[in-house]
């Protein structure tokens, strides 16, 4: 008990301190207001000129195309994640050393660094984008399901969170860990859904993308917040949608555990 | 005149000697804007095998309005795209000064000192995809490759405008790290046919902003699917750029005087 | 008492050669050159608690090395390391809660904000409670006199206003061992004076401290037991009488003369250095003649232009030490 009191007190202190770190350059996020709606309405235009008289696309009518873009914006400010740039660069100069001589765990401290510059992005990206989509372009964004889309956008939260972190590891064994990085941003933009939904894709890329981290992300927790009856090629539920990305997220952190304690034994034989 | 055209090749000279100095990287970085770049119309052609699409536009004229897109953006990227991320990084570091001290003037000095030899990747890609695509659509007509070119070089004006016009911004919003999310999002509506856009949204794309010029116009000019009203677009363009240059030197002069 | 106990410490590792040019790049991605790189190399030595030890040594001696396995960043390849009950690499989870840390680059301080919300997130990550952090922090800033400089945000701060919070953060959980490596590196007179105050401070309140410096003064005004670490082994292990009395109390005077000048010695003073005819450097034995007599004679003696008095550097140590 007094172990997760800590926990918490520590949680706190560190997400706290990553608000204020980051509330500096809170009006940087009015670039996010801008952006986000322009890229939004770009995305209606398009839809609407594709559709023309047919009725659904890959499964999906208009409306709930075009609430499927609003909504993947929106999750990307909730779960964005830097985790894997901080690690690198703490690696990279040799900064990592601080949190060996400092009775914290380092996945810990970046965790909570996250939730407290997320909580920066609900405020300057989140609200503002959601009202304005759902006020003045009158897109209906209220989720079909609220408990399980939330549920669903904080597993995305994680998922992205210990994948990022896992890629951020990387340099503990690469020079040119950067290459790594970008690459994975490469895949997972086409692949988490964000460019277009995965319904879009042939058969066997969508049951491929089942197994890998990417459509966790995105495309599964924006198909649960429209409430799409049926998720994915394999036709999930929400409740079946939301339960396989539990158990992704647990294989993520499982794999990301496995390497953490493989990357501090590299640490702290060679000083990396 | 000369003078500055022997600058620029001495300084171009550099920048390919440093990249040939880290050629790895230089691989590497190239390689990957090369991808992202040309997965991007990976959309377009999703949209079309699952048996839709843009009324009155083939697959791969589509493909062809987005492959001009990256190659003008490739070209933009390595002649003026500097303006934006030097200013930026210089505004941050209050380092303008370095760039005032030089005799020659400051956006021509960082115009050359700063070629970008990233963009070359992205330059390729859209230039492979735009004969790809040439090809699939038929036959190209000499005098439409003519016009392309006109528009084409129009649209590389708009960019080197909206990059001052960021520049300036930064100026103000100084250390705005995201500033250059603002100028890709501008781009956007260049890069799909205008025709799927409000009367509204394609006025400012023609003529106020004129992004439809990087991509769409001259795509449409290699097709054979433009009138000549088009070229009066061009107009607009130049202005755009004459607004940026004025915006920019602007903003340096009251950067003057402020002082450091 | 003895805190900590260092014997037949070992540390190596495997390095590989990169290449610089294309093809060498490619070429050590596929198969790499392996050069073993030894850099402590079988070092014992013992530190009482409640002293101040300074680990000297040139740049890439070994020292880093030393202190990063004494504080359990970094695993032993042989040898053991005991500090207080534990070995500090195996139970880092719990031992690192004993010390207290600071290497001189690598900040713990948020760059962004306030140093005084960093000394918060430490509080909560060393659980301190709230009524030993008040207290702490007071004495702590008080000893520094930084009670301004903790609210503005850190990267307005000065290199030596911020190594004093770097310091007041390692230093919040009271900490048994403080370990700083390179503290002083790049500081002005007047912060290295400051800092050098207060680790005296705290080490008459019972703290043990053990630094590793490049900086000889440093070692004068702090420690009285001196390590010197010299391409991974250990040269010497004494007091700072000792290693006083080994070197003599000896200056260095470099001098830009106005003419040429021959001679092996000036005012009692061997030419130890000669760079060109002009630009030569003298060492002067302090014990034989004080410093002001042997200015008259020297500006008697030859005319310069320019003149600077310097400690003996780390490299002339070393070699009369092994001398010796």
């Amino acid at each position: 008990m007094n172990y997760l009191k800590h926990k918490w007190e520590e949680c706190r202190a560190v997400a706290f301190v990553t608000y204020k770190e980051w509330s500096a350059y809170r009006t940087h996020s009015l670039v996010s207001v801008f952006v986000g709606p322009v890229y939004f309405i770009v995305q209606y235009f398009i839809w609407t000129a594709v559709y023309g008289d047919s009725g659904s696309l890959a499964g999906m009518e208009l409306t709930q195309m075009i609430r499927y873009f609003g909504v993947s914006a929106l999750i990307g400010y909730l779960t964005m994640d830097f985790a894997d740039w901080n690690l690198q660069m703490l690696v990279r100069t040799g900064k990592f050393l601080t949190f060996m001589l400092r009775p914290v765990h380092h996945r810990f401290f970046a965790l909570s660094q996250k939730i407290g510059h997320r909580i920066l992005g609900f405020f300057f990206e989140f609200l503002p984008c959601l009202l304005i989509f759902h006020f003045l372009f009158r897109i209906n964004i209220v989720p079909a399901r609220m408990l399980w889309t939330i549920l669903s956008v904080m597993l995305a939260f994680l998922m992205n969170f210990y994948v990022n972190y896992c890629i951020g590891m990387t340099a503990f064994y690469l020079v040119q860990a950067g290459g790594v990085r970008a690459v994975y941003q490469l895949i997972s933009q086409i692949f988490s859904g964000a460019l277009i939904p995965l319904s879009f894709f042939p058969e066997t890329v969508q049951w491929i993308m089942t197994f890998l981290p990417f459509q966790y992300t995105n495309y599964i927790p924006a198909m649960v917040w429209i409430g799409n009856k049926s998720i994915g090629q394999m036709g999930f539920t929400i409740p079946q949608a939301v339960m396989h990305q539990t158990i992704a997220v647990l294989i993520v952190m499982v794999f990301s555990e496995v390497l953490y304690r493989a990357s501090v034994k590299k640490f702290t034989a060679v000083g990396a | 005149m000369m003078s500055h055209v022997k600058i620029y090749l001495t300084c171009l000279r550099t920048s390919f000697s440093q990249a040939a100095a880290y050629r790895a990287d230089f691989l590497m970085s190239n390689l990957i804007t090369l991808l992202s770049n040309i997965l991007f119309p990976l959309a377009t052609i999703l949209i079309y095998t699952n048996g839709a699409e843009f009324t009155g536009w083939s697959m791969w004229e589509v493909l062809l309005i987005q492959s001009v897109f990256s190659m003008s953006s490739g070209v933009a990227t390595m002649v003026c795209s500097s303006i934006l991320w030097v200013t930026m990084d210089h505004v941050r570091q209050g380092s303008f000064e370095t760039v005032l001290l030089k005799p020659i003037s400051p956006l021509f000095f960082i115009l050359s000192a700063h070629f970008d030899t990233s963009g070359i990747g992205l330059f390729a890609g859209g230039l492979t995809l735009t004969i790809i695509s040439s090809v699939h659509v038929g036959v190209v007509a000499f005098g439409n490759v003519v016009q392309f070119l006109i528009l084409f070089l129009a649209g590389l004006i708009v960019l080197c405008g909206l990059d001052l016009v960021m520049a300036a911004i930064s100026f103000r919003w100084v250390g705005n790290s995201r500033i250059p999310e603002i100028f890709d999002s501008m781009k956007e509506f260049g890069k799909y046919p205008l025709v799927i856009f409000p009367k509204g949204v394609r006025i400012v794309a023609s003529f106020v902003i004129p992004v439809a010029m990087v991509g769409f116009f001259p795509a449409s000019a290699l097709l054979g699917k433009i009138g000549a009203w088009t070229f009066l677009s061009v107009i607009p363009c130049v202005l755009f750029l004459i607004f940026g240059v004025w915006i920019y030197n602007r903003m340096i002069k009251l950067y003057e005087g402020v002082g450091g | 008492m003895v805190i900590i106990k260092v014997v037949n410490l070992v540390k190596s590792y495997t390095t590989y050669k990169r290449g610089s040019g294309f093809k060498e790049t490619v070429k050590s991605f596929f198969r790499r050159t392996p050069v073993p790189v030894r850099a402590v190399d079988d070092i014992s030595f013992e530190i009482e608690k409640g002293s101040i030890c300074g680990i000297l040594g040139p740049n890439g001696a070994g020292k880093s090395t030393t202190i990063k396995m004494l504080c359990g960043a970094l695993y032993p390849t042989s040898g053991s390391v005991k500090v207080m009950d534990y070995s500090p690499a195996r139970d880092r989870a719990k031992y690192v809660r004993k010390i207290g840390a600071v290497f001189g680059q690598k900040s713990q301080l948020i760059w962004d904000i306030p140093p005084i919300d960093s000394f918060a997130m430490n509080k909560a990550i060393y659980g301190i409670s709230n009524e030993d952090y008040e207290q702490r922090l007071k004495e702590m800033v008080r000893m520094f006199d930084v009670e301004e400089v903790i609210h503005k945000p850190t990267r307005v701060l000065s290199l030596g206003e911020r190594m004093k919070c770097e310091f007041i953060m390692a230093m919040l959980h009271k900490p048994e061992i403080v370990f700083l490596d390179e503290p002083t590196i790049g500081l002005d007179v007047i912060a290295k004076t400051k800092i050098r105050e207060v680790i005296n401070e705290m080490n008459r309140q019972g703290t043990t401290f053990i630094l590793t410096t490049h900086d000889l003064e440093d070692v004068e005004q702090l420690a009285e037991h001196v390590i010197i670490i010299n391409h991974g082994k250990k040269v010497f292990d004494d007091n700072l009488s000792k290693l006083k009395s080994t070197l003599g109390n000896k200056k260095i005077v470099n001098l830009m003369l106005a003419k040429p000048y021959e001679g092996d010695s000036i005012a009692g003073a061997l030419v130890i250095r000669r760079n060109n005819e002009l630009d030569i450097s003298l060492e002067v034995d302090l014990e034989k003649q004080n410093i002001t007599d042997f200015m008259k004679t020297l500006t008697n003696h030859v005319d310069f232009k320019d003149i600077s008095v310097k400690e003996l550097p780390m490299d002339m140590i070393i070699t009369r030490i092994y001398n010796e």
